[in-house]
């Protein structure tokens, strides 16, 4: 539905009205009366945001997992780009690692949280993994960058119950720190954990694709120092932006595919033990 | 920054960001409260609207149960809201995808159904002690007639029509509230543990059980304190109402673990990694064992082989006690657990209840005490006792 | 209908329009204007300030190290590898933080008010991506620490904006030649009259470059080169007397010792690539701190070679290099370098 941002009518109000009925079942047809005039009011154009046309772009992720060398510069900049804590437990993005050891079945996953990692670092925001596999027998490693998946159908939208956040209509999922009461029901409702409440401003946080940074052409931090391009970003409205040519030129996947959120953030060398 | 928030420990993998529990145990709290909302006025239904005489000593009861109850739900809410002062955002500008933001709506207008239907059952005594009172207290009453003392017959059929219009609206009304708290837990495709169809009905049933326990509780609790006998036709039948709704209970747990295994879809290792370590104690021995099968059984042999007296009295209300620790247990192994379980899958985390914090065991007993203190209160105002059922 | 239920209805009426007049007023300004969010929102959150402002806001003050940088293997956009100057040296841009208003920005950017640290520890900033780990891909330049640096830090051998090109440190001043020369005659008898060595045991040292030579001399005193003559001698001379004497057989010309022989000359060839980073393409160093190779005796070069090996000569390159290397490379390699035309 929002492979076509050209359509005039916004491309969510015909899902929405749809589960809004079967969502508020009855009680949507007694509150039906006390909602004000949504259908009415006219739809300006864009936002004003200076020299940019929300309905000219269509933003998407991509990540080369086969590129990551997992040094967590991204990490370290989503969280001095977007003001994060910089504790180990709340990040906009993360790296996994990913290690299946010869002769065992079950593959063993970290990521920069996990206390060893935290040991090698020195520090809780400062990002590292540890080098703990290097004098075992390694069949298979990989790192898998991950972060908000900006989906096309948001679980997290879904279950707002005050519109605090939404879907752009470039594609970003975004949250208005301003309306969030803070009930933490998006951060459940993420399949993939890519919300966090933020203590220091009690509402919830979450990657926006760093849109204060794109929507003045500039990349998102993570890709921005990503010194290997296994992160890549761009405007699928243009043939020939980075992420139109790696999704041209790549067989890719999404994570979690079955929960239907369709997720806009698309892996390239990814195992099946990632999700 | 170290007391902002409380760092779970885990084993196996999960999301960074997962490592701090989103809902805390007065998330646990507001199901077992709306439960008993809605369970209480499943009782006073059984004698409002299907007429079931042998309940009249508990009808009125259980409304004003039921009210006082409704009354402490928001809070737990309130204060588990990162922002409690835009507590009204969800009622402002609702979204009506989010089962969250129905329920501003949802319970506001239980509330106000509730407020009704108390209002025309206690209006002949609040006419009376408007009468009679001076001072604030005769004030209070005074404004609560709204001015007018009409108790003629014409006046006492209309409210008759009323209460039984608002207990019928008052049945779909406190189910559907309570299924749909059920169905924020069940409706999240995230949570393995969580995403079930059967969640609202077992929600309802658990729910039912938890008020009609409540009410044997309390009706045995009010009896002694007025010094006066317990109506064994009464308690005999919340005895069979209680039995019979634990059935159905038991039934929809057992179903909705059996399909939750025998699905076994992705996460179920870690899911039976939880279900038969960390599980243990609170779900098999204490929700299963102690608080479910033990009663269910004990109710079923005092059935069985008709006992009655003072024996089922103390049988049936140690039942509905353990069935009220059991229901809670329900909802805390349901919110709680569901979180210990990661999203990925791969591992699991542990919860610790901090003791004296806004979100505690201290907050949590509070608010679980509190809608007592409020019945306590209430029943001296709106006495619920129908008197003319048995001796003074 | 009795007037109770009249008058109930009415304060009905009344709470139910206060409620509607209510939710009207608080709903915010802008709600519904796109969807069901505050449209102004997201003009809002497109306001923040970027942090991160990209390498090409540095190329304006730093030209020259911009410059150095993009011809390195650090910025190779082909492959996609570019290791930009913020990676290093962290955003350029920064904020306050004012949790009252979490997208605004009020802070200080470089190079108004806040000045960029340059990495101190660059073992630990280098090895976040070229420490060897299970997980990262082959193409990766990736070492083993402890073999490749030891102790050393990385900008100790390594150019920090082109990682291939190699750095040295040295304290040595230029000297006077005038003077060196007057303090010369005792360095005849084994380094020869102008500095040309007679003697294969014993290295030319016309022509070196000075701050090698004055390093050189340095060494013996530290026991960073082993030779009871060379240690005597040093210890008798000042700091000064050292930079002279490097002066002066810096100024000298060179004779090269065409010692080599010619099919391992071939062969050394070959392997002399890596050398060519520090030593210069033709063995002839255009840097002040290494020594040049070429012409110099092949014994002297092969004894060179096995002396780092063995560390009784330190130098954190050398020994490394030295390590990987087998007798046989060392000597084919002694005879390239003794091969060339020196300056």
């Amino acid at each position: 539905m929002d492979d076509k941002p050209e359509s005039g009518e916004p491309p969510e109000a015909g899902r929405r009205k749809f589960l809004g009925l079967v969502g508020g079942g009855s009680i949507a047809i007694a509150t039906t009366a006390l909602l004000p005039q949504a259908a009415a009011v006219v739809v300006p154009d864009k936002p004003e945001i200076p020299g940019y046309d929300w309905n000219k772009h269509h933003w998407a992720f991509g990540i080369d997992a086969t590129k990551c060398i997992g040094c967590l510069r991204c990490v370290e900049a989503c969280k001095v780009e977007n003001n994060v804590p910089t504790d180990a437990n709340h990040f906009r993005t993360w790296v996994e690692r990913y290690v299946t050891l010869e002769g065992e079945e079950k593959t063993r996953i970290d990521s920069q949280h996990d206390p060893v990692n935290i040991q090698a670092a020195g520090a809780e925001g400062k990002y590292r993994f540890a080098n703990r596999y290097k004098d075992a027998k390694v069949e298979k490693a990989f790192f898998v960058p991950k972060l908000c998946n900006h989906c096309t159908h948001p679980a997290c939208v879904q279950v707002c119950p005050v519109g605090a956040t939404y879907k752009t209509e470039d594609g970003a999922v975004l949250i208005d720190h301003t309306m969030c009461i803070g009930c933490q029901y998006c951060v459940q409702a993420c399949p993939y954990g890519a919300r966090f409440f933020n203590e220091e401003i009690q509402a919830t946080d979450k990657c926006t694709w760093c849109y204060h940074r794109i929507t003045k052409g500039l990349n998102p931090a993570c890709v921005e120092v990503c010194p290997v391009s296994a992160r890549i970003f761009g405007d699928r409205n243009d043939k020939q932006s980075p992420i139109s040519v790696f999704l041209r030129n790549n067989r890719v996947t999404v994570l979690r595919p079955e929960s239907g959120n369709a997720p806009n953030v698309f892996y390239v060398g990814i195992d099946k033990e990632v999700s | 920054m170290d007391t902002l928030f409380h760092v779970a420990p885990f084993t196996g993998y999960v999301y960074p960001n997962e490592t701090v529990i989103p809902w805390t145990v007065l998330i646990a709290i507001y199901p077992y409260l709306t439960g008993l909302v809605a369970g209480a006025f499943t009782m006073s239904s059984l004698y409002q609207v299907f007429g079931m005489q042998r309940f009249k000593p508990v009808a009125h009861f259980a409304m004003l149960t039921s009210l006082c109850c409704m009354l402490i739900v928001p809070l737990p809410l309130l204060l588990h809201l990162g922002q409690p002062m835009r507590a009204l955002n969800p009622v402002i500008t609702p979204h009506i995808t989010s089962a969250f933001a129905i329920f501003g709506y949802a319970a506001g207008f239980y509330v106000i159904l509730l407020l009704l239907e108390n209002w025309f059952v206690f209006r002949p005594h609040i006419v009376a002690q408007a009468q009679q009172r001076t001072g604030p207290l005769g004030w209070f009453y005074r404004i609560l007639t709204l001015g007018s003392y009409d108790l003629s017959d014409r006046a006492m059929r209309y409210d008759r029509k009323w209460i039984f219009a608002l207990a019928i609206i008052g049945i779909p009304g406190a189910h559907g509230l309570h299924g749909y708290v059920g169905f924020v837990f069940g409706s999240l495709k995230s949570r393995e543990w969580w995403s079930s169809d059967l969640m609202p009905p077992i929600f309802l049933f658990s729910a039912i059980i938890s008020g009609v326990a409540l009410l044997i509780v309390l009706y045995a609790i009010s009896c002694r304190l007025r010094k006066i006998p317990i109506d064994l036709d009464c308690m005999k039948g919340m005895t069979y109402t209680l039995w019979g709704f634990m059935l159905f209970a038991l039934l929809l747990e057992a179903v909705e673990f059996a399909s939750l295994v025998y699905r076994g879809r992705e996460g179920i290792e870690v899911i039976l990694e939880y279900v038969s370590g960390p599980l243990i104690v609170p779900f098999w021995i204490i929700q299963i064992g102690v608080c479910s099968l033990v009663p269910v059984l004990w109710l079923t042999y005092m059935i069985w082989r008709g006992v009655g007296g003072n024996a089922l009295i103390a049988g049936t209300v140690l039942s509905a006690l353990l069935v009220l620790v059991g229901v809670l247990m329900m909802r805390w192994n349901v919110v709680i657990g569901g979180q210990e379980i990661a999203k990925t899958g791969k591992g699991l985390l542990t919860y610790h209840m901090p003791l004296f914090e806004r979100e505690s065991a201290v907050t949590a007993a509070v608010l679980l005490i509190a809608p007592f203190v409020l019945l306590a209160a209430a029943v001296r105002l709106f006495p619920p006792w129908d008197d003319t059922n048995g001796p003074h | 209908m009795p007037n109770h239920i009249v008058r109930l209805l009415l304060v009905m009426a009344i709470c139910a329009a206060v409620a509607y007049v209510g939710k009207q007023l608080l709903t915010v300004d802008s709600f519904y204007r796109f969807g069901h969010y505050r449209g102004n929102s997201v003009a809002e959150i497109a306001s923040d300030k970027p942090k991160y402002a990209t390498s090409k806001s540095c190329e304006t003050c730093h030209k020259e190290i911009y410059a150095e940088w993009s011809k390195s293997v650090h910025y190779n956009p082909e492959q996609g590898k570019v290791v930009k100057c913020e990676v290093c040296h962290g955003a350029s841009g920064s904020r306050d933080k004012n949790p009252n208003a979490y997208n605004s920005s009020t802070g200080k950017d470089h190079p108004k008010n806040l000045k960029l640290e340059n990495p101190s520890d660059t073992v630990k900033l280098c090895t976040a991506c070229h420490e060897q780990m299970p997980g990262r891909p082959r193409e990766q330049k990736q070492i083993v620490v402890v073999t490749h640096t030891g102790n050393q830090q990385c900008k100790d051998c390594h150019d920090f904006h082109s990682p291939r090109k190699f750095v040295g440190t040295s304290t040595s001043k230029p000297g006077n030649a005038a003077a060196g020369k007057a303090i010369s005659e005792d360095c005849v008898e084994c380094h020869g009259k102008l500095g040309v060595s007679e003697d294969i045991e014993f290295p030319s040292i016309a022509g070196q470059p000075q701050t090698y030579l004055a390093d050189a001399i340095k060494a013996y005193t530290k026991d960073l080169r082993r030779g009871n003559r060379m240690r005597k001698r040093a210890q008798d001379l000042s700091v000064t007397d050292s930079e002279n004497l490097a002066a002066y057989y810096a100024s000298l010309t060179c004779k090269s010792a065409k010692d080599g022989e010619p099919n391992a000359a071939i062969r050394g060839r070959a392997l002399a690539g890596k050398c060519a980073g520090c030593h210069g393409e033709k063995g002839i160093s255009d840097k002040l701190m290494w020594p040049s190779l070429a012409g110099l005796s092949k014994s002297y070069l092969e004894e060179a070679l096995k002396s780092y090996k063995a560390e009784r000569r330190k130098n954190g390159m050398m020994n490394i290099v030295a390590r990987n290397l087998s007798d046989a490379d060392g000597a084919d390699l002694a005879a390239y370098y003794a091969n060339l035309a020196c300056r």
